[in-house]
């Protein structure tokens, strides 16, 4: 795709005949985004209630310490660590997705239903089923498919357009949200809390086993969003125009969805739905970068730096731990108003 | 478009269903009582124990739904007109969020238990979240209708958050919340509207002055000031009326969702684009669709009841999703 | 555009970086771990989750769940406890309460249990009772840290108190309070047998998760001691079917409890309604129920129904609300 240069520094890559010009400002963005997000995983890695020196620390990561040091540093920290920034990459991406796709600011998988939907599956096992975890994971990932197909089919009258998919994804979403209202209303204490507990997503006790399987689909379907990312930057641009283009919008926008749910999905069904990251990470990554659209890498950066930062605050903001998703839903919903307050003062 | 003749049958067909709903809501129950009992009950009321299943509970709840609903329509339709949105609802406002997340700090913190204490915290929480919400989404030029709904999604997100911070780590208030958040209105004694009610009246009062103005506001603010309607009086007095609607119906029954997105869409459907036309049908159909939806919640799942909030939500959604997928349905 | 929004958010990522500085030099070197005590007697015990070999005297116990009030009150004093709604924690004694508000507090139950607060407590047993799902989520954490031993919420409470009493070395307040029960029970089925054996009874309660204008006729809870045990007869859920309690039924309904001869329903330590039953109580239908105008309506304290210290409270309390019925004629 051709760029119009407007006088901002370019960095030209030459590699034998390959030759890539990269735009200053995002490469910066991100080698600091990156650096950032190292940094908050060393201090996660290094601090929690269990006090550890870091000499304990280092050696428990290099094999050298055995039993509960090794424990927590190996088992309990780190694929904590590594699962924050995994999922919260792959949030940051799916937002991305879908904002682009629907060309609105405010769009995101919860948009379509998918997390009251998987909500629901979720609910659905712990109180009537009862059912183990992988039970758990299983509804909510089968809920949250379900209400997300069953909005696209519905919204769909020769081809899908953004607005409505919103529209009708409200309707179902708040339709969900009354049944998941009832199902905790109707539960005991004990199942009602857990199942809130999941529900603000968290994650507490999140295990290698969760990681590596949550983060080879994560990895899978981050290469199949770079591969339909080609078509996307035209679709911003509207749908007459991407048609010009020979883009095929419907199957496209299809495969997309498909994408940007899966990779939701795939985070809701390791530690529940965590809210507002996919929202907000394509928006602070876009003004990071200072580009005009919707860009891949720097949303799947601003996503796990975010995830990170918020659960470390969960975890050391009050006595006890909380769930991640309340922490970022507070973070999330502040920066959303700063942001409003800030649009308002420059429409003035 | 529909003529004013039409219009008018249409209104006063909803006024008849309304009554017969009205009716129905007193006699039928998850009780079987006598017509005769019933009548007994309204009319020469004795210490029988079926007469005060009548009195105090049918008839007070019927009463609730009706208040309620009449405020639900008619708030749903003063925000549908303000921000020029198909889509808004009070809650997108941050009402249900204010009440919630006021209930849960009176619950959580400070411990109050019954339904008459915190009704007030509700009250004020859905004024002071939505007036705050109305202010963040305000520029210097006036409200921007997409500022005003972005800053209720935040607002309400917030204190979503901050609530459920608070009930998982207190399991009381926790347990308290769940039967608040489904929107009932069953257990609400007449003695609890009547305080709400001044409010309501005040809010009714206003949101018919502003009927006429909100009308030629629909066309454009240029073309409205140019028919000599004062915008940002208009505005406020809207803001007041429907901010006291949703609040004061939230405070008695609880965050019911759908009742004011859905309704005055249908009323827009069968008026055309009229503000007193929408006011009127949707003063009508809101408490049409809150009182069966609650006739309905005593039968589904005999002997227990399904809050009215759950039922809203199952007959109001479907209804939505045809109204979008109707071409040109909803255009204001 | 200025390059003051950048500068800034250098100038707060260094701020990151050098507060993490400062973190690692505090913590460093502080915490050598303790040596291990030398290996103690152990014995067996087994629950839910299989046979578990357990320090015979247990010095350091972590409550999890459920386990906690049973535990305190056998005479166990554990150093950790995940958090018990205030409403029980006012329904304990006072020494109850202080042995309770000396733990460390871990969080509400489940996953959202503090694990590193946990390890750093040193505990040697772990006693949990929580939903299945959850344990099984954190079942590897706790192990790991020290020997756990697990109840699923099925379990029938004389049964967890038996285990809690046995893995938390808690054996001699628990025979001490067996002995008692069984000799209340005895008691009452002697003295009201006759009238026992000819009354129907009917329990209803109301929760704070209840609907406004909502009850419910309760078969869990005290009443199963008084059904079971004592052989009274209350509505009982068909076989397999979900507990009668499950059901809210709308206040119309309260006319309904007519057809019982005695009503009992909950009141607290005073013997004034609960607090959540008092709407009941306030209705006029309630009033003018056969069995309430006729003193047949007897309020009854129960306050915990899974361990023997607060069932000896509730038989204590039915006894009493026994002995003021009037004779049937």
């Amino acid at each position: 795709m051709s760029t119009v240069n407007f006088g901002r520094r370019v960095l030209v890559l030459r590699r034998g005949r390959i030759a890539v010009r990269l735009d200053w400002r995002p490469v910066v963005v991100c080698a600091v985004l990156a650096l950032a997000v190292v940094g908050l995983a060393v201090l996660a890695l290094m601090t929690g209630s269990y006090q550890l020196g870091p000499g304990q620390v280092v050696s428990a990561l290099t094999g050298g310490e055995t039993g509960l040091v090794h424990d927590i540093v190996v088992e309990w920290r780190l694929p904590r660590v590594v699962a924050a920034l995994v999922f919260g990459a792959a949030l940051g991406v799916s937002g991305a997705v879908f904002q682009s796709m629907l060309r609105n600011p405010l769009a995101d998988p919860g948009v379509i239903g998918f997390s009251q939907g998987s909500y629901t599956g979720a609910l659905l096992v712990i109180l009537v089923v009862n059912g183990a975890y992988w039970q758990l994971v299983g509804g909510a990932l089968a809920g949250g498919m379900a209400t997300a197909l069953t909005v696209y089919v519905l919204a769909y009258r020769r081809g899908v357009q953004g607005f409505r998919l919103i529209v009708v994804g409200i309707g179902v979403s708040a339709t969900l949200g009354s049944l998941n209202t009832w199902l905790i209303l109707e539960a005991e204490r004990e199942q009602a809390m857990a199942a809130a507990a999941w529900g603000a997503g968290s994650l507490n006790g999140v295990s290698w086993n969760q990681v590596v399987i949550g983060g080879i689909c994560i990895v899978v379907l981050l290469l199949s969003t770079a591969v339909l990312s080609r078509s996307m930057r035209q679709m911003e641009l509207g749908d007459d125009t991407a048609a010009s283009q020979g883009v095929r919008v419907s199957p496209a926008r299809l495969g997309l969805v498909v994408v940007g749910v899966a990779l939701t999905a795939t985070v809701t069904a390791a530690s529940g739905p965590i809210a507002f990251i996919s929202l907000v990470a394509p928006q602070i990554a876009r003004r990071l970068a200072r580009t005009a659209g919707i860009t891949l890498v720097p949303a799947a950066l601003v996503g796990a730096l975010l995830c990170l930062a918020a659960d470390y605050i969960a975890q050391h903001i009050a006595p006890t731990p909380l769930p991640v998703g309340i922490i970022t839903v507070i973070l999330g919903g502040g920066y959303l108003g700063r942001l409003l307050f800030t649009e308002a003062r420059r429409r003035l | 478009m529909p003529g004013p003749r039409r219009r008018l049958l249409g209104l006063v067909a909803a006024l008849l269903v309304l009554l017969a709903l009205l009716v129905l809501s007193v006699m039928i129950g998850s009780t079987a009582i006598r017509p005769s009992v019933v009548w007994d009950a309204l009319f020469h009321p004795s210490a029988d124990i079926d007469q005060f299943a009548i009195r105090d509970y049918r008839l007070p709840r019927t009463v609730v739904g009706l208040v309620v609903g009449v405020a639900l329509g008619l708030s749903g339709a003063l925000i549908q007109a303000l921000t020029r949105n198909p889509l808004a609802d009070p809650g997108i406002l941050g009402v249900h969020a204010g009440a919630s997340f006021a209930v849960t700090v009176a619950v959580g913190v400070l411990g109050v238990r019954d339904i008459r204490g915190y009704m007030w915290f509700a009250f004020a929480g859905a004024l002071i979240v939505t007036l705050m919400a109305l202010a963040l989404g305000s520029t210097r030029h006036g409200r921007s209708p997409v500022a005003m709904v972005l800053a209720g999604v935040c607002v309400g997100a917030v204190l979503g958050g901050a609530r459920e911070a608070l009930q998982l780590t207190n399991p009381d208030a926790f347990d308290a919340m769940r039967s608040w958040n489904a929107g009932s209105i069953v257990g609400r004694p007449l003695d609890l509207v009547w305080p709400i009610l001044p409010f309501l009246v005040v809010a009714l009062v206003l949101a018919l002055a502003v009927s006429g103005p909100l009308n030629a506001m629909a066309l454009g603010d240029e073309l409205a000031a140019a028919q000599g309607v004062r915008l940002a009086h208009t505005r406020v007095l809207a803001i007041i009326a429907l901010t006291l609607l949703a609040g004061g119906a939230t405070a008695i029954a609880g965050p019911i969702s759908f009742v004011g997105l859905m309704v005055p869409h249908v009323a827009r459907w069968i008026a055309g684009p009229h503000q007193r036309w929408i006011f009127a049908y949707s003063v009508l159909l809101a408490p049409i669709l809150l009182l069966a939806s609650d006739i309905l919640g005593r039968f589904v799942m005999h002997p227990r009841e399904i809050p009215v909030g759950v039922v809203t939500a199952f007959v109001g959604a479907p209804v939505l999703i045809a109204l979008v997928r109707r071409k040109k349905a909803s255009g204001l | 555009m200025t390059m003051t929004p950048s500068r800034r958010r250098g100038a707060a990522l260094a701020a990151t970086l050098l507060s993490a500085a400062i973190v690692l030099t505090a913590c460093g070197g502080d915490s050598a771990d303790t040596e291990e005590a030398a290996p103690a007697e152990t014995r067996s015990v087994t629950a839910d989750n299989g046979t578990v070999t357990v320090p015979a005297a247990p010095q350091r116990v972590v409550t999890i769940g459920n386990t906690t009030l049973p535990l305190i009150d056998m005479g166990g004093k554990p150093v950790g406890v995940t958090e018990v709604g205030a409403s029980e924690i006012d329904l304990i004694p006072a020494d109850q309460k202080a042995t309770y508000e000396a733990a460390t507090s871990l969080g509400s139950s489940g996953d959202q249990v503090d694990m590193e607060k946990l390890a750093g407590l040193k505990p040697d047993l772990i006693l949990a009772q929580l939903p299945d799902s959850e344990f099984e989520q954190i079942e590897k954490q706790l192990t790991s840290i020290a020997p756990t031993v697990f109840w699923g919420l099925d379990v029938e409470w004389k049964a967890l108190a038996g285990g809690l009493s046995e893995a938390g070395n808690v054996t001699a307040g628990l025979t001490d309070q067996r002995a008692k029960f069984e000799a209340k029970i005895a008691k009452i089925k002697e003295t009201y047998g006759k009238l026992i054996g000819d009354t129907s009874f009917v329990n209803v309660d109301r929760w704070e998760s209840s609907d406004p204008g909502t009850f419910s006729v309760a078969d869990f809870g005290c009443v199963e001691i008084a059904q079971d045990d004592i052989g009274m007869d209350f509505p009982k859920a068909a076989a397999g079917a979900d507990p009668l309690g499950w059901t809210s039924l709308p206040f119309e309904q309260i006319a309904g409890l007519s057809k019982y001869d005695v009503i009992t329903y909950p009141v607290d330590a005073a013997g004034k309604p609960k607090k959540s039953f008092a709407p009941v109580v306030e209705t006029n239908t309630w009033k003018a129920l056969p069995a309430v105008t006729s003193g047949r309506a007897l309020g009854v304290f129960c306050p915990g129904n899974n361990s023997y210290g607060p069932v000896l409270q509730y038989l204590d309390s039915l006894d009493a609300a026994l002995a003021s019925l009037p004779a049937k004629e």
